[in-house]
C-alpha cells in the first residue's frame, strides 16, 4: 500500500529524512519509534504534502502513485490520513462543517454517495460517542479551545468518519493520560481492517500495550536503523535507543 | 489620463450649469454650489484621502446623468421595496409602503436635506441634486418587515448619480431599513445618506454595497441618535475601482447606543477606504464598532476608525476593533485607529491587527481531502464568521453568505 524507497527530504531547505525505506501493507499496524529530532514528525508531514517539506531524492508511492505529484487533498481522497500531533485551532469555522466539507469532497473523489445531512450528524455523533467526545464538540470551532486530550479525540474522530485506508498517526499518544489513551486507542483498533493500515508514529511503548503492532521500526538520523516485530518496543522501553544510535553513528562514520 | 484635483473640480461646478431640480430644494442647491466652489477637491497631499487617489474618475463621471427609465433586475429580501436608479426618486404616490412610513421628496422639507459633514463629494451631491427621498418612520410605529431602499447604478458611459436619503426615526419607532447598491455600471454614484434616530427609538440598518467592479461610489452615511437610541448597522462592501465611505455617527443625547459591524473586500485590483468617525458628545453613551477586512490580489483596502469623545461626554464607552486578512503578498490594507479623547471618565478600547492566512489552518484542512480554493473561502468565511451569524434578519444572511463566498472565491 506505502512504498517509501531511499527517501531524502529537507525541511525548509534542512535535509532531516536521509535514505529512509519502509514497506507497508494492507492489515498491517506498523509503529515508528526514535529519540527527538530523528525525524519521525517530519516522515509524517513528507507523505501528508505539506508546504515546505521537500523530497530530494528517492520515492513514495500510495496505491501505487506517486505521493510527490499529489496536493495534500488528493493524498486524502487516495485514502491518507495523518493525525496531528498538534491539531490547530481554527475558530470561525465550525467542526461539523469542516466534516461536511472534508467528507463531500473525499467521498465524491472517491465515488462514492453523498451523504445526506441526517446521516452525517447520525454518524458524526456516533463518531464523537465512539471516542467519548461530546457531540456538542461538533458546534465549536475546529479545535478552539479543546484541550490537548480532546483535540486527539477530535482527530480520532475524524478518522473514523473518513475511513482512511492508511491512517499515520503522529504522536496521538503524547500529552494523553492513561484513560483518554484507551480510549484513543481503541478508536485506533476500531479500524483495523484487513484493508487499511496504521502507521502510529510515537515515542513512548506505553501505546503499543493497546495498539499492538506488526512491525516497529526505529528511527535515527533520517534514515530506519532498526526494524523488528513488537517486542522491540519492549526492547526499546527497557535499553533506550542508544544502543542501536550508537550502532547507527558507527555505522556513518 | 490623470485628471488633475483641480480640473475635476472645475469639471464637475461646469457640469451642474445644465441641471436643474425641484423648486422646493433651490436654496440649499445653491448654498451647495457655494460649499463646492470653495472646497478643494482632494488629492494624495490631502491627509484624509492619503491612500485613495481618485485616479479612477475621469473628468465625465462628474458629469451629472440624465433620469434613467432602466428597469433593472432587483434582489429580492422580502421586504417593501423603494427603488432609486441613479438617484432619481420613484413616483412616492405608486409606493406601498408599510403602516407606520410615510415617502415624501426631501423638497418638500429642504431643512432636513444638510448634513454635518460637508466635504467636497457632499457639496457635489447636494449641489446636483434633483430632489432627494425623506422616510419617515412615525413616532411609535414598529414598523413590519424590512424596508429595502434599492440604489441601482445604470449606464454604460462615465457619469454620475447623486442619490440622497434622509430617514427619520420617530421617537419609540422600530424599523429595519436595507441600503443595498447595485449595478455593473462605471457610473460614479455619490450618495449621501442621513438616518436620525430619535428618542428610544430603535433602528438595524443594514447597507449592502455590491456593484461591480467598474463602479464608483463615494458615500457619506450619517447617523445622528437623540436620548435613548439604540442604532446597529451592518455594512457589507465590496471593492471597485473606487470606493469610498465616510461613516460619521454623533451621539447626540444621553442613553444612546449604536453598534456597528463591518466586512470589507478588496479582491482583484479593486479599492476601499472606510473612514469611520463616531463623536461622542454628551455623558453616558455606548458605541462598539467591529470592522473585518480582506484584501487578495491586487485589492486595496483603507480603514481609518476615530472615536472623538468631547470633554463633557462622561461614562462613555466607546469600542473599535478592526482585524484585516490579507490573502496575497500584493494587497495592501492600511489601517488606523484615531482617538480623540478630551474626558477622563471614559471607557474607550481600539485594536487593529493585519495578518495572513494561516498555513497550517490551510494544511489542515486540505489534508482532509478539502480544495485549496475551498479550504482558503471556509478560513476567509471563519475569518469574519462572528458577524455573519450577528445578522438578526434571516433574509439578509441569505444574501450575505452567498456574496461573500462569491467575493472569497473570486480570484483564488
Amino acid at each position: 500500500m506505502l512504498e517509501v524507497k531511499d527517501l531524502h527530504a529537507t525541511v525548509a531547505g534542512k535535509e532531516i529524512l536521509k535514505g529512509l525505506s519502509l514497506s507497508v501493507k494492507a492489515g498491517e499496524v506498523h509503529a515508528i519509534m526514535g529519540p527527538n529530532g530523528s525525524g519521525k514528525s517530519t516522515l509524517a508531514n513528507v507523505l501528508a504534502g505539506r508546504d515546505n517539506y521537500e523530497i530530494t531524492a528517492g520515492s513514495v508511492t500510495f496505491h501505487g502513485k506517486a505521493l510527490a505529484e499529489l496536493e495534500p487533498e488528493e493524498r486524502a481522497r487516495l485514502g491518507l490520513f495523518l493525525g496531528f500531533q498538534y491539531p490547530v485551532e481554527i475558530p470561525g469555522v465550525s467542526n461539523m462543517e469542516f466534516l461536511k466539507a472534508a467528507l463531500e469532497e473525499t467521498r465524491a473523489a472517491q465515488g462514492k454517495e453523498p451523504l445526506d445531512s441526517v446521516t452525517l450528524l447520525r454518524k458524526a455523533r456516533e463518531a464523537c460517542k465512539q471516542v467519548d467526545l461530546d457531540a456538542q464538540f461538533l458546534k465549536r470551532g475546529v479545535n478552539e479551545g479543546f484541550s490537548g486530550g480532546e483535540k486527539k479525540r477530535n482527530e480520532i474522530m475524524q478518522m473514523l468518519l473518513l475511513e482512511p485506508t492508511l491512517a499515520l498517526l503522529d504522536e496521538t499518544d503524547s500529552g494523553l493520560d492513561i484513560d483518554a489513551l484507551q480510549v484513543v486507542a481503541k478508536g485506533v483498533n476500531s479500524l483495523r481492517s484487513p484493508e487499511r493500515a496504521i502507521v502510529l508514529v510515537t515515542h513512548y511503548q506505553r501505546l503499543l500495550d493497546y495498539i499492538v503492532p506488526d512491525k516497529v521500526h526505529v528511527l535515527s538520523g533520517g534514515r530506519i536503523i532498526k526494524s523488528g516485530g513488537k517486542e522491540l518496543a519492549h526492547e526499546l522501553e527497557s535499553r533506550g535507543y542508544a544502543w542501536l544510535t550508537g550502532d547507527a553513528a558507527a555505522e556513518n562514520a | 489620463m490623470v485628471v488633475h484635483a483641480a480640473e475635476l473640480k472645475q469639471a464637475a461646478i461646469q457640469g451642474l450649469t445644465h441641471v436643474t431640480g425641484a423648486d422646493g430644494l433651490a436654496d440649499f442647491r445653491a448654498h451647495a454650489r457655494d460649499t463646492l466652489a470653495a472646497v478643494a477637491f482632494p488629492d494624495r497631499k490631502t491627509e484624509d484621502w492619503k491612500y485613495t487617489s481618485l485616479k479612477a474618475l475621469e473628468k465625465d463621471h462628474v458629469r451629472v446623468l440624465a433620469a434613467s427609465t432602466d428597469t433593472p433586475a432587483l434582489p429580492d429580501l422580502g421586504g417593501t421595496q423603494v427603488v432609486l436608479v441613479n438617484g432619481q426618486i420613484p413616483d412616492l404616490d405608486s409606493l406601498a409602503l408599510p403602516a407606520g412610513v410615510i415617502a415624501q421628496p426631501l423638497s418638500s422639507h429642504q431643512d432636513k436635506a444638510t448634513t454635518d459633514m460637508v466635504g467636497p463629494f457632499t457639496a457635489l451631491n447636494g449641489a446636483a441634486l434633483s430632489d432627494g427621498l425623506l422616510l419617515s418612520i412615525t413616532a411609535g410605529a414598529d414598523v413590519d418587515g424590512l424596508i429595502h431602499i434599492v440604489h441601482v447604478a445604470s449606464g454604460t458611459q462615465a457619469a454620475s448619480a447623486h442619490p440622497r436619503l434622509v430617514i427619520e426615526v420617530g421617537s419609540n419607532a422600530r424599523v429595519t431599513l436595507v441600503e443595498h447598491y447595485i449595478g455593473s455600471s462605471p457610473i460614479l454614484t455619490n450618495a449621501v445618506t442621513r438616518i436620525d434616530a430619535h428618542c428610544n427609538s430603535q433602528v438595524t440598518h443594514y447597507r449592502l454595497q455590491s456593484e461591480g467592479s467598474e463602479a464608483r461610489h463615494i458615500g457619506l452615511l450619517e447617523f445622528e441618535l437623540a436620548r435613548d437610541a439604540r442604532v446597529t448597522s451592518f455594512q457589507f462592501m465590496q471593492g471597485c475601482a473606487l470606493r469610498r465611505n465616510d461613516v460619521h455617527a454623533v451621539m447626540a443625547e444621553s442613553g444612546s447606543d449604536l453598534r456597528m459591524k463591518g466586512i470589507f473586500l478588496a479582491r482583484g485590483k479593486s479599492h476601499i477606504d472606510n473612514h469611520v468617525c463616531v463623536e461622542h458628545r454628551v455623558p453616558n453613551c455606548e458605541s462598539d464598532q467591529v470592522y473585518k477586512g480582506i484584501a487578495g490580489e491586487h485589492g486595496r483596502a483603507v480603514f481609518n476608525g476615530r472615536i472623538h469623545i468631547h470633554d463633557g461626554a462622561s461614562g462613555t464607552n466607546a469600542e473599535l476593533s478592526n482585524k484585516n486578512l490579507l490573502l496575497s503578498n500584493t494587497a495592501e490594507i492600511d489601517t488606523k485607529p484615531e482617538l480623540e479623547i478630551y474626558n477622563d471618565d471614559v471607557k474607550c478600547a481600539h485594536g487593529t491587527t493585519v495578518g495572513q492566512m494561516d498555513a497550517t489552518q490551510l494544511f489542515y484542512l486540505r489534508s482532509r481531502g478539502i480544495s485549496e480554493i475551498d479550504a482558503k473561502r471556509m478560513l476567509g468565511t471563519g475569518f469574519v464568521n462572528e458577524l455573519l451569524l450577528a445578522i438578526p434578519d434571516d433574509a439578509v444572511q441569505a444574501w450575505v453568505t452567498p456574496w461573500l463566498a462569491d467575493a472569497l472565491t473570486e480570484g483564488l
